[in-house]
């Protein structure tokens, strides 16, 4: 029987992405899934034996799939490291690499035999000074290689959170999107228009049918300002833009509620009753995310043509070649791919 | 400036006022009563209606007994309440009414002529309802506003504690666009003297204090905003020349996982949704409201006056405990 296949990048080769890849493979026992890492398979062996681990590196033809998911064995579409590359050492030589397996994963996904992406992190400051000075991430690259126009970053994770409190008790894994990402705060209200907010509202809507089976999902919007504004008392965004933009939805028939206080929002009560929530900027949505569920939420990029998770991490240069990075993020990153990547597989198989 | 002045101590170490007498608030304050010691009510003084309480405790179902301090003869055992002239006018339970709302604000202003005079210590506040009070033409924006007011008090800071996790904030009931600009050296240096005040008076002699920063990652070196490197990371700075142990700025989405876990005793938030998020995601049922800066002392219980479960006898009296709680930690560590 046949599983969906997922690509995984390495990320920048001097931080922990290889090792976590290949500390992964190693532990895991059963995957409904595939996996094929991305990168180069010199780089994965080396860090492998860097870091302890006893792991199979085999390189395959692009085209080519393995059979099944194979603990201790790491199958790669191989992509050539520019350089060599020291564990926490980074260098221009290498920004090249870390693209191209990205092009190549994204490429995979488009045209096979991938059903979906994971990366793990990168360096985005080596890349600027690589020369792509434009670059600002993951998520705005692939949403350009996959020719669309608007992505949305959103958080999830598989457990409740707190599952063990009582309060808790009854609540559903939490998925927080994002209605501006990497952008000053100061400049978060500008940015938020009715266009913008809708525009994000139905590319969360529609994949949060497409890749998680939920027919009618319900969506909770966060204010921007506290308590939402208080009736324009507290900042005018909520009355001028959120509200119109929000009765707009409704009147097409999307169940969104709000917006709503951003901090009784994220309580039991409310979250018990939405598969997503919508946050006005980062931090009113990743604090919390990652305040509860720390190590165990994976970043999802919606509106893309394609399956695409990610580690919700950084490189770690520090601990790059240590084996002390913990494989948690990557694990859940994977198996939210595998999540996803399985709604679309049965339902075209 | 210390912001404590008083050097008897006070007839009582609490003054609990009795918030909008058509919510919840006579209820909580009976049953967190109920859950004391006689000794510990003994050094209580409520401030508003004795007839209200008595009715709280009956529709409560607890054995409690009060009498107005400067009026009835003192029987041992019952409990001391600081008599207001209630207004007249209809006081509808789980309504709004003027006269309510003129009675949390006698309660209020009471409550501070009490702790000025030294005859209490610290204040701890029941709800009260915000349209009632501007239904008796009194237009605070809550109780901040109005302590703020009453003692003469420039600025006031929130500070939001819970057993895992305390926060205090910049700036609260502002636009977002306004927090932004409130970020400024002297505000942060400001908040995080506040914080550091506070947490000595709880008794911890050497605070860790966490600063949390204002854009994602921080800015990232300027990418997303330069606040942090230009203004927050200087105001740490001057901070950490005092000798105190003060860190930031750190981004939010890790600083409050790490305060959590124990590693500081107090975050500075830029904002309010940055403070109240992660606080009431952790603790939503026992975060204590503590205003400082003022000349006085006050914690508060941090939900409305749930109009629509007042005077059942079912409310939660989790909340008023912790307040109260909160508040014993003062007047034990300052004697």
């Amino acid at each position: 029987m046949s599983s969906p296949v997922l690509a995984l990048t390495t990320g920048e080769p001097a931080g922990i992405g290889p090792e976590l890849l290949v500390k992964l493979v190693a532990d895991t026992v059963s995957l409904p899934a595939r996996l094929v890492a991305v990168g180069d398979p010199d780089l994965l062996a080396e860090r492998a034996r860097m870091v302890g681990v006893d792991i199979d590196v085999r390189t395959l033809d692009k085209g080519r799939v393995p059979e099944s998911f194979s603990p201790g064995v790491l199958p790669v579409w191989p992509v050539t490291l520019r350089a060599p590359s020291r564990p926490g050492c980074l260098t221009v030589d290498n920004a090249a690499y870390v693209i191209e397996t990205l092009d190549v994963a994204v490429s995979t996904c488009l045209h096979g035999p991938a059903d979906g992406m994971v990366t793990a992190p990168l360096h985005k400051g080596i890349i600027i000074d690589a020369g792509l000075s434009g670059f600002t991430g993951h998520t705005e690259y692939l949403r350009d290689a996959c020719g669309v126009e608007g992505v949305v970053m959103m958080l999830a994770t598989q457990d409740p959170l707190h599952a063990r409190q009582v309060a808790w008790q009854g609540t559903r894994s939490l998925r927080v999107a994002l209605a501006t990402t990497h952008l000053p705060l100061r400049d978060v209200a500008d940015a938020i228009t009715g266009e913008s907010l809708e525009n994000v509202v139905h590319i969360l809507h529609t994949d949060l049918q497409r890749h998680f089976g939920i027919e009618s999902p319900h969506i909770l919007v966060c204010g921007l300002n506290p308590h939402a504004g208080e009736d324009g008392h507290l900042g005018r965004e909520e009355l001028e833009v959120i509200i119109p933009a929000l009765d707009h939805l409704r009147d097409q028939g999307l169940h969104v509620t709000g917006p709503l206080p951003a901090d009784t929002l994220f309580t039991p009560r409310h979250l018990a009753r939405a598969d997503a929530v919508l946050a006005m900027y980062h931090d009113q949505g990743l604090a919390v995310l990652k305040y509860a569920g720390f190590g165990r939420g994976a970043n999802i990029t919606l509106g893309l043509p394609i399956i695409r998770t990610s580690v919700d991490h950084g490189t770690a240069l520090d601990l790059a070649g240590t084996g002390r990075a913990e494989t948690g993020s990557l694990s859940e990153a994977v198996s939210m791919a595998c999540l996803m990547a399985g709604h679309a597989f049965q339902t075209h198989d | 400036m210390s912001a404590i002045h008083s050097h008897a101590v006070p007839a009582y170490s609490l003054a609990i006022t009795m918030g909008d007498p058509a919510g919840i608030g006579p209820e909580i304050i009976c049953r967190s009563l109920a859950g004391l010691t006689a000794s510990e009510r003994a050094a209580i003084l409520l401030v508003g209606d004795r007839d209200t309480f008595a009715r709280a405790a009956q529709v409560t179902d607890v054995d409690l007994s009060f009498c107005a301090v400067e009026r009835d003869a003192e029987v041992a055992g019952c409990v001391a309440v600081a008599q207001i002239e209630m207004p007249s006018g209809d006081i509808p339970p789980g309504e709004i009414s003027a006269a309510a709302g003129e009675a949390a604000f006698r309660c209020i202003e009471r409550a501070v002529e009490l702790v000025q005079d030294g005859r209490a210590g610290v204040i701890v506040t029941a709800p009260l309802n915000k349209a009632a009070l501007h239904a008796a033409e009194r237009y605070y924006d809550g109780h901040t506003g109005m302590l703020a007011s009453l003692t003469g008090a420039p600025s006031s800071f929130m500070l939001l504690a819970s057993e895992q996790l305390s926060t205090i904030h910049v700036s609260t009931h502002v636009s977002l666009r306004d927090a932004i600009d409130r970020v400024t050296v002297e505000r942060v240096t400001a908040t995080v003297a506040a914080g550091y005040d506070h947490l000595r008076r709880l008794g911890i002699e050497a605070p860790r204090i966490a600063v949390a920063g204002l854009n994602p990652h921080c800015g990232e070196g300027g990418i997303f905003g330069d606040e942090d490197d230009r203004v927050i990371a200087p105001a740490v700075m001057q901070l950490q020349k005092r000798g105190w142990e003060v860190q930031g700025p750190i981004s939010a989405d890790t600083v409050f996982y790490r305060a959590s876990r124990g590693e500081f005793d107090l975050v500075v938030a830029q904002y309010h949704d940055q403070g109240h998020i992660p606080v009431k995601l952790i603790a939503f049922d026992t975060t204590v409201n503590v205003s400082l800066g003022l000349p006085i002392q006050r914690t508060s219980v941090d939900h409305g006056t749930a109009f629509d479960i007042a005077w059942q006898g079912r409310a939660d009296a989790t909340n008023m405990r912790a307040a109260i709680d909160h508040a014993w930690r003062l007047v034990r560590n300052h004697g």
